[in-house]
């Protein structure tokens, strides 16, 4: 061991300690950034007001998520005596009294906002955390400190042991340590999987000095929020995984490249590295053992293509974001054209549990395809829009059913899109397969980063494809034709077909677009068809109803429907004619009717006056 | 939020930065921070600074969805273009506050009072479908919501 870190740790767990032995209650409020969307700040306030107007010797604490996303604000409640600890869920501002009063002031417990026990026994009324039917089958790895620490406070993660993976690859060759992240099989987690270790050995290898760490946390894809729960849960984590890697490949400096949606995250990263510094676990002289590294916060300016490796490296470098032409590749000439080595967030918060535990342990939970455990998002028609870890393998209908909480009100699961925009969709005939690298690559995509998103049967699939192609649109950076032209040209397509005017010869241009925009530089423009290439495999018919018979089976696309006004003395319609924003519903005695020429097909006026208002096909 | 920043304003504003070191795009974002926007004269002034031309410098303000070149609306509606957002009615969202405010996404009104913006999914899908109004969530729209709150910003009735 090293002195140094056995004397910093030694403090930071007698700080711990004493903070948890005190005799007082400990409130910790999850603070992330979806707590606070569903008013976690006004609760923070509400808790200070109440704990001291009524005088309570009681430590209030924020912490990151536990993945209950749709439950916020959740808060854990350890009791004086250190002995039980409850977790509670949806604590608005407006519970707050009754809460402090409840468990607080009379120490009891609120059983009707508990979501379970953490530490002590269940009682009658609440159970154990780990029983929820949510935690069921998880394996709490990368966040097992997650909602359990405080984020800004170094002495906690020290005290859950961060650093220790470090402090014992100090010890080791660098060789020794790619040796054991190879023995591990950690596959890169921002989606393609390659082996961190073997990614490792190529900059490693590298003739060039200085060298480059990159923490990608650009987190680009729509719907996946799993870097941006670790590092407001647990940034420690993921700078202690730079830390193994940069002893490993001889880094001296690296960069954590976050996008600028993620405010707190930036916040919180950039207190870790502030407070890992002051412990000398940064900067010049490591731990008192000559080895220098040390690590800049880099916000991102609204960029998806900075998601790819080298867009990022151009955008640090103070360029364009535009991926370049590999070779060469980052290990050669990345960073001001030194050599670099770029992983995901994920991917380096799990070598620090390689580096402790071992890489038996380590792989011992998943697949041959796939090791260690995999953090997931659920999003879109589902009833808990939450993040979770699990063994790689569970299938897509388990994620959905278990721990999404199945389809809102019960509409048929339609399909699903793992692996952000340029992944592409599957039906749900395609929900049994387990989550884990080999299936998707065999349908031609990717399980991608850990953000699944669900869409019930009353989604239109060309209404999906026009989105997820706009967006690659919205975000090509311009560099290739096949691209930013292809992605054009599809949009417009799509735009047609979903408006009545499509034609037979578009499903061939289609596959012109597949073709060429394959030949695209990056994956941006190679995989920006894969939605509609998969949509035409699993949704075919759909594209040819729109076509041949002009009708939108969803009858969701605004070009494909029409807006009429079925009884037209209903009196909710005067307010749907207020409060239709192009004016588009007329008066005349007492009776409305809607002018279609000015309508947009929002439908505003459907949903306060439901009754009176009816979706037509608007060909048929 | 200052009014029009003076070239020497800039200038010790971006004193610090370097190229070499990587600072053009956190010298954009501190301008930004400041002034709200990314004027003409902080182009030349942070190509000056970092010896390279203005041509470079607004080549990176106009790849990046974040960097405004004109000061920022009083009052600002962003939209949410994510997917769980989309799957419940999102792009009619988008296209009711697109005829309420008569702006295309990412304007604003001519006297600079309110404006309409496109936001990326940051993971509180929880609360789909969205906007952030004046910086502030607010979740689980109608599509009458959504109306209803552009009228307010815009100043209707």
């Amino acid at each position: 061991m090293n002195d140094r870190f056995t004397a910093i740790a030694g403090e930071a767990r007698s700080r711990w300690e004493a903070g948890r032995t005190g005799g007082r209650e400990q409130v910790s409020l999850c603070l992330d950034t979806s707590s606070l969307a569903q008013g976690g700040a006004e609760t923070l306030a509400a808790l200070e007001e109440a704990i001291a107007s009524r005088g309570l010797n009681v430590d209030l604490s924020t912490t990151g998520s536990w993945g209950f996303c749709w439950l916020e604000p959740t808060v854990s409640v350890r009791s004086a005596a250190g002995t039980r600890t409850v977790l509670y869920h949806s604590l608005t501002p407006d519970r707050v009294e009754e809460f402090v009063q409840a468990v607080l002031v009379e120490a009891g417990e609120f059983p009707e906002l508990a979501l379970g026990v953490v530490e002590g026994s269940p009682s009658q009324q609440i159970g154990m955390l780990e029983d929820h039917p949510f935690m069921q089958g998880q394996i709490r790895r990368l966040m097992a400190n997650c909602g359990q620490i405080d984020p800004e406070n170094i002495d906690h993660a020290i005290a859950k042991g961060a650093y220790e993976g470090f402090v014992s690859a100090l010890q080791m060759e660098p060789e020794a340590i790619i040796e054991l992240m190879l023995e591990s099989g950690l596959g890169g987690r921002g989606g393609a999987g390659f082996p961190a270790g073997r990614k490792w050995d190529f900059l490693r290898n590298a003739t060039a000095e200085p060298r480059y760490l990159i923490c990608n946390a650009d987190e680009g894809d729509p719907g996946a929020w799993v870097n941006r729960i670790l590092m407001e849960g647990d940034p420690h984590l993921i700078i202690e995984g730079m830390l193994i890697a940069a002893l490993a490949t001889q880094a001296v400096e690296g960069y954590i490249y976050i996008r600028h949606e993620y405010p707190l995250a930036i916040e919180r990263m950039n207190v870790a590295v502030e407070q890992a510094r002051e412990c000398g676990l940064l900067g010049e002289d490591i731990l008192g053992v000559g080895k220098k590294f040390d690590l800049v916060v880099f916000t991102g300016a609204g960029s998806y293509v900075c998601g790819e490796e080298t867009g990022l490296i151009n955008s640090i470098d103070g360029y364009r974001g535009m991926p370049r032409i590999r070779p060469p590749f980052p290990a050669q000439a990345g960073l001001w054209n030194l050599p670099t080595n770029v992983n995901n967030v994920e991917t380096y918060a799990n070598a620090p549990l390689v580096l402790r535990h071992g890489a038996e342990w380590w792989s011992s939970v998943s697949n041959d395809d796939a090791k260690g455990t995999k953090m997931f998002t659920i999003s879109g028609a589902v009833n808990q829009a939450g993040c979770v870890e699990i063994p790689f393998g569970l299938s897509v209908r388990e994620l959905l059913e278990t721990y999404g909480g199945g389809t809102p009100g019960g509409v048929p699961l339609k399909g699903y899109q793992p692996g952000g925009p340029l992944s592409g969709v599957l039906s749900a005939e395609e929900a049994d397969l387990p989550l884990t690298l080999a299936p998707f690559r065999e349908r031609g995509l990717f399980l991608g980063s850990g953000g699944i998103v669900f869409f019930d049967e009353n989604t239109s699939v060309v209404d999906l494809c026009t989105y997820f192609l706009g967006f690659a649109e919205d975000e090509s950076c311009g560099r290739c034709t096949t691209c930013f032209q292809g992605t054009q040209r599809a949009v417009e397509i799509l735009r047609r077909i979903g408006s009545g005017g499509g034609r037979e010869a578009d499903l061939e241009k289609f596959e012109d677009l597949i073709q060429t925009m394959a030949w695209s530089n990056c994956l941006h423009g190679s995989f920006a068809m894969t939605t509609v290439k998969l949509a035409l495999r699993y949704f075919r018919e759909e594209f040819e109803i729109l076509i041949r018979e002009k009708r939108d089976p969803t009858r969701t696309l605004p070009g494909m429907i029409t807006y009429e006004v079925t009884s037209g003395g209903d009196t909710s319609l005067a307010e749907a004619a207020s409060i239709c924003p192009t004016e588009a519903i007329a008066e005349e005695e007492g009776r409305f009717s809607i002018i279609d020429e000015l309508c947009i097909r929002c439908g505003a006026c459907a949903e306060v006056a439901p009754n009176a208002i009816t979706v037509r096909d608007r060909f048929v | 939020m200052a009014a029009e920043p003076t070239t020497r304003e800039l200038r010790e504003l971006v004193a610090e930065y370097e190229f070499e070191r990587g600072h053009l795009i956190p010298a954009l974002i501190e301008i930004q921070e400041r002034y709200g926007y990314v004027s003409r004269v902080a182009i030349e002034v942070l190509a000056r600074q970092m010896s390279t031309t203005p041509a470079l410098v607004y080549g990176a303000v106009s790849f990046y969805a974040d960097f405004r070149t004109e000061p920022p609306p009083e009052r600002e509606i962003v939209w949410c273009s994510g997917p769980a957002c989309r799957l419940l009615g999102g792009d009619r969202i988008r296209e009711a506050l697109q005829y309420t405010l008569d702006l295309p996404l990412d304007g604003q009104s001519e006297d600079g009072t309110y404006g309409l913006r496109l936001g990326q999914c940051n993971g509180t899908c929880s609360e789909a479908p969205q906007v952030w109004l004046d910086g502030e969530v607010v979740g689980n729209l109608t599509i009458a919501k959504a109306v209803t709150i552009a009228r307010d910003v815009k100043g209707d009735a």
